[in-house]
């Protein structure tokens, strides 16, 4: 009995929060150790820690905690901070002084008033003077900063003895540790040549940079050009096409001496005793002709206090007190150290004896933190189209700078304007009401209710179908008619008509006569799209059916086999298949080139022109394309009588008018349907396009759904304008659909 | 319109021998017509003719034209599939003028009315195989092959998908359209009263040998073996191995049941009786013990009844060989 009151008791008396992370390895271990320890000094306190995987976590945050549903803290990156702090997912946590003892803060935004929202927040203390940050001295802080990660460069001591201390040096390094200037097979410098953020470095170190001094986007300044132009010179002595992963392998196969990557990819190197590189780190090396360091970005490792601790939410103040106790705890010098020394981490403040951490934190000591204002969601993409094109020579260092600026301000254009609601939803309203008037006329005349029993069984299928595809859809197309947070400043929907449809297909924004932008425009996409199609299915069903038919042949060994292996291009996960056709149409690396150069053709760049680019991603889906339509053509095969072929081959037809007049004829009931589900799938063939190309070059072998995945995810979440690019694909698709109907003389899809 | 010779033919399939050492002669505008047991290779035969199968050994030749290596569309002959093998997506009248369009014969149209005319499918041209009924299907395939005047009319078991009235119809309709037409055509059947009735000569095959090659009466009336008498007649012959040294064949008509006593007589027991109307089928026991034997008799008119005792005698009895099944001249008797 007393053991139940004491159980029944215990609740009421204990403190328990939540918290969620993401960390993972030794990270992960040395947050369990030291929170263990905490309870262990504070009996009847409980901190429940939550593993969620990081690509998971801030949405979960975002859907949690307005519902009170969330952890009371959670860790996380703090590129997000000013859409968290302005729709109260997070709390203020106190004036800045108060918790600035890692001498990284971060702030809200400057004025209430202010037109651009939120500026770039947080920085090192001990960095006095870069002109885009700011440090509000009277502002609240939002969440306590416990490490950074920030990039700098690993080297291979076995090339390099000592690190470059120059960009000067850093050319010499690379030219001279490069073995072959014409077909080389080892490099100097390798790095993502295409990634903004990998390129920041440079930026900043020729004193340019994303924002100027007022927080304006101005990637077309001289500073920048002459980063742009270093960082043509230096790509040139590097290898081609380099990709995260590209980067990684070189360097632990020893082909690559020197690479700028962030503490992660502490965890990528392969050890020494398995044949890894023998690397150190170090900075990343000062500009020669500004003399000022190459400073990287820095995200800010952040415990953030979530709102449902807080007041009117289901969070109690002793749960607050509790969250802010073991917050300081966390971040105190002694659990610092340990999160150093055992996790790994980058703690700036904490003086341990460790070479790579130490890199790391003087790197991050001259480091940007990363703005959080969405302008700087929107400058990733046109700077990542400025690189391609400089680094595969399509532009000078001018040119990319200018281009990268018209497409920021293509993508950052103004939002359209708010339009009265109320004539829609009365238009809305009175549609509604026909539908219900119908609806009812038709149940009268189908005297349903007589028949509930019978509809009371088909309703969990009505229902599910309601829920699971009409309602999404339903919500999806009406985020179309509005400019929605995230694209908005405010965070909020605002009503705007039909204007994003208006803007996609009167081409407003970036008519087709212009070459420059016309890659953007949606009638350049869905032609793009159309020729995609076609092209793909054309391919997947002559291929499918000449295979089918030659398994047929008796003259054919080991049919079963090869049957087998056809199919197996299907089998395989798509995105799979894509990212390994990526890698074979690598210029350098490349299995397609190599097998070109046994045929002496010089290595094509395959996605540095429309043509080669779109050729390998119809190559790509032709592969995973042609099983479908072998499979269906074998079926149909099965069920073709050999006799009405031989009665054929009796009449006189050659081999190739058997097939065009008798065996095709008959196969055309099976095919058909597989044509127009095939269409319907290339239409739509996300996986391909992305990973492929990339849109590359320059978004022109972009079809129609990877168009509204860039404008709706890449080009500084513009919801709503994707949303009415998927509106209108669904709209395409259903004529397409209509009209395949028609060809085929009969209902199909 | 071609005389067709099998000159030692023989056919295999890996180890399996299918056919072996065919000879025959057809002569020009002979009506032959293969018959034998399920899998005894009458339909292979035919479809060496056809070039749908090539020949392992021998020669063939249609005319003077040996044409063992000679592609099926190179040949000229035309073939009647027992499923008709009509294209499904063509008309009736497309269906015809296959062959002819494809090589663009300017005879094309006037062909296809002439023999659509000829078979009654004029009203049916314009129509798809599906809306057709299976003997209307089974005139469009022989239409098929009739508009190519070809050097030789093959048919697969033509008649077998049709029911037994149509069959009779058609049997008689192809009988007559041959006496027309007058082209060299092999007919493989399993049916005997088919071959019977519209064969000049019929070729009796039994596991890809050559038994007998004769006209229906010779076949009927002087087979060469036991197999070839037991397998020509309906119903077939019996077969009594206790009286004599030999197999003595008789056939059921040959059976004659005798209320009075005569020579030759021999005593047996009526075990049951089918009754067909005009005529009856007595099934007959005839010796003791181990001896002891089963026969049939086919009976106009009045019929003994079950347990009667009877006495029996044969009108016409064929000897053969026990363990051969050669057909043994000497000692046959019109009645014994």
């Amino acid at each position: 009995m007393s053991l139940l009151l004491l159980l029944l008791a215990a609740p009421a008396e204990a403190t328990e929060i939540t918290l969620w992370h993401a960390w993972r390895g030794e990270e992960r271990t040395v947050l369990e150790a030291v929170t263990a320890d905490y309870q262990a000094a504070h009996p009847g306190d409980h901190i429940e820690l939550v593993f969620v995987p990081y690509e998971s976590l801030a949405s979960k945050v975002e859907a949690a905690v307005p519902r009170g549903n969330g952890p009371d803290l959670f860790i996380f990156a703090h590129e997000k901070l000013s859409d968290w702090a302005s729709n109260g997912v997070v709390l203020p946590v106190g004036p800045l002084a108060e918790t600035d003892r890692l001498h990284l803060a971060l702030a809200g935004p400057l004025r209430p008033d202010d037109p651009a929202g939120w500026r770039p927040l947080g920085k090192p203390v001990y960095q006095s003077d870069s002109p885009n940050l700011f440090i509000p001295e009277d502002h609240d802080a939002y969440g306590w900063p416990l490490a950074t990660k920030c990039l700098a460069l690993f080297y291979n001591r076995a090339l390099v003895p000592t690190p470059p201390a120059t960009t000067d040096d850093l050319l010499a390094l690379a030219a001279s540790l490069r073995d072959d200037p014409i077909h080389p097979t080892r490099w100097g410098f390798a790095w993502e040549a295409t990634s903004a953020y990998q390129n920041a470095p440079w930026m900043h170190g020729f004193g340019g940079g994303v924002f100027d001094a007022d927080a304006q986007v101005r990637i077309d300044r001289a500073e920048n050009r002459a980063a742009f132009d270093f960082i043509q010179q230096l790509s040139a002595l590097g290898p081609a096409e380099t990709s995260g992963s590209l980067v990684t392998q070189l360097f632990n196969e020893g082909k690559v001496a020197m690479v700028p990557n962030g503490p992660w990819f502490l965890g990528e190197i392969e050890p020494k005793e398995r044949g890894g590189p023998d690397f150190a780190v170090a900075p990343l090396p000062t500009v020669s002709s500004t003399g000022l360091k190459a400073a990287p970005y820095m995200t800010l490792e952040v415990l953030f206090l979530a709102r449902a601790s807080h007041g009117n939410n289901p969070g109690t103040p002793e749960q607050e007190a509790l969250a802010r106790d073991y917050a300081a705890y966390l971040q105190s010098t002694e659990v610092a150290r340990r999160r150093a020394i055992e996790g790994r981490q980058i703690v700036p403040h904490v003086v341990i004896d460790d070479p790579v951490l130490t890199a790391f934190q003087t790197a991050s000591e001259s480091a940007v933190a990363m703005p959080t204002i969405p302008a700087m969601a929107q400058t990733w993409e046109p700077l990542a189209r400025a690189f391609r094109r400089l680094v595969r020579g399509a532009a000078t260092p001018e040119q990319a700078a200018a281009e990268a600026q018209t497409t920021w301000t293509i993508v950052s254009r103004p939002e359209a304007p708010t339009v009265d609601g109320r004539p829609y939803a009365a238009v809305l309203a009175a549609g509604l009401l026909a539908a219900a008037g119908w609806l009812i006329h038709k149940a009268y005349s189908l005297r349903v209710w007589r028949h509930w029993r019978e509809y009371l069984w088909i309703a969990p299928g009505g229902l599910a179908v309601a829920l699971l595809v009409i309602a999404p859809f339903l919500v999806g197309a009406s985020v179309s008619l509005f400019e929605v947070a995230g694209s908005a400043s405010d965070g909020t929907w605002r009503f705007i008509g039909f204007q994003h449809f208006l803007d996609i297909l009167l081409d407003r924004d970036f008519p087709l006569s212009d070459p420059s932008t016309r890659a953007l425009s949606f009638w350049y996409t869905l032609a793009v799209t159309i020729v995609w199609t076609v092209a793909n299915v054309v391919l997947h069903v002559g291929i499918g059916v000449f295979l089918a038919m030659m398994l047929r042949e008796p003259w054919v060994k080991l049919r079963g086999f090869f049957r087998a292996a056809l199919i197996l291009p299907w089998a395989i996960p798509n995105y799979i298949t894509a990212l390994a056709w990526k890698s074979m149409f690598h210029q350098q690396f490349g299995a397609i080139n190599a097998v070109l150069a046994l045929l002496g053709i010089p290595p094509v760049s395959w996605f540095a022109s429309w043509s080669t680019a779109f050729a390998a991603n119809v190559a790509t889906n032709t592969w995973l394309g042609f099983p479908f339509m072998m499979v269906v053509t074998l079926g149909a095969l099965q069920s073709i009588p050999r006799e009405v072929e031989e009665a054929a081959e009796m009449d006189g037809a050659s081999g190739w008018q058997r097939f065009r007049l008798v065996t095709l004829p008959m196969l055309k009931p099976a095919l058909l349907p597989a044509v127009i589900l095939g269409s319907v799938w290339t239409f739509n063939m996300f996986n391909v396009i992305y990973l492929v190309s990339g849109g590359e070059p320059d978004g022109s072998t972009d079809i129609l759904v990877s168009q509204a995945y860039r404008w709706a995810f890449t080009r500084g979440h513009r919801y709503g304008y994707g949303a009415a690019y998927a509106v209108i694909i669904f709209g395409v698709m259903l004529v397409q659909s209509r009209v395949l109907n028609r060809l085929a003389g009969k209902k199909v899809v | 319109m071609a005389t067709l010779s099998f000159r030692g033919v023989q056919k295999t399939y890996g180890k399996v021998q299918v056919l072996h050492r065919v000879d025959l002669e057809v002569s020009d505008g002979e009506f032959i017509a293969l018959v034998g047991p399920s899998g005894c290779g009458k339909s292979t035969l035919l479809r060496c003719v056809a070039g749908l199968e090539e020949i392992t050994g021998g020669d063939l030749l249609i005319g003077d034209r040996k044409v063992n290596d000679v592609a099926p569309k190179d040949r000229d002959v035309a073939m009647v599939f027992q499923s008709y093998a009509l294209y499904p997506h063509l008309t009736v009248r497309e269906n015809m003028a296959f062959a002819l369009r494809l090589i663009k014969h300017p005879e094309t149209d006037t062909r296809v009315d002439e023999a659509a005319e000829m078979l009654g499918l004029t009203p049916l041209l314009a129509r798809l195989p599906k809306e057709l009924s299976g003997g209307q299907r089974q005139r469009v395939a022989m239409g098929r092959a009739i508009v190519r005047r070809p050097k030789v009319f093959l048919f697969d078991e033509p008649l077998s998908n049709l029911d037994a009235a149509l069959r009779q119809q058609v049997r008689v309709e192809l009988r007559r359209r041959h006496q027309l037409l007058r082209t060299t055509t092999l007919y493989v059947t399993h049916d005997q009263v088919e071959a019977l009735t519209l064969a000049d000569r019929i070729v009796v095959l039994n596991g890809g040998v050559v038994q007998q090659v004769g006209t229906p009466d010779e076949l009927y009336f002087d087979p060469a073996n036991k197999f070839v008498a037991g397998f020509i007649g309906s119903p077939s012959m019996n077969f009594l191995n206790h009286v004599g040294p030999d197999v003595l064949g008789v056939r059921p008509n040959d059976v004659l049941i005798e209320p009075v006593a005569a020579e030759w007589q021999i005593p047996g027991e009526v075990e049951f009786v089918e009754r067909l109307g005009f005529e009856a089928m007595v099934h007959l026991r005839i010796g003791e013990g181990p001896r002891a034997e089963t026969l049939m008799a086919r009976v106009e008119g009045e019929a003994p009844t079950a347990g009667d005792r009877v006495k029996v005698r044969f009108a016409r009895s064929y000897r053969f060989e026990k363990v051969t099944g050669a057909r043994m001249r000497t000692g046959e008797g019109a009645s014994r």
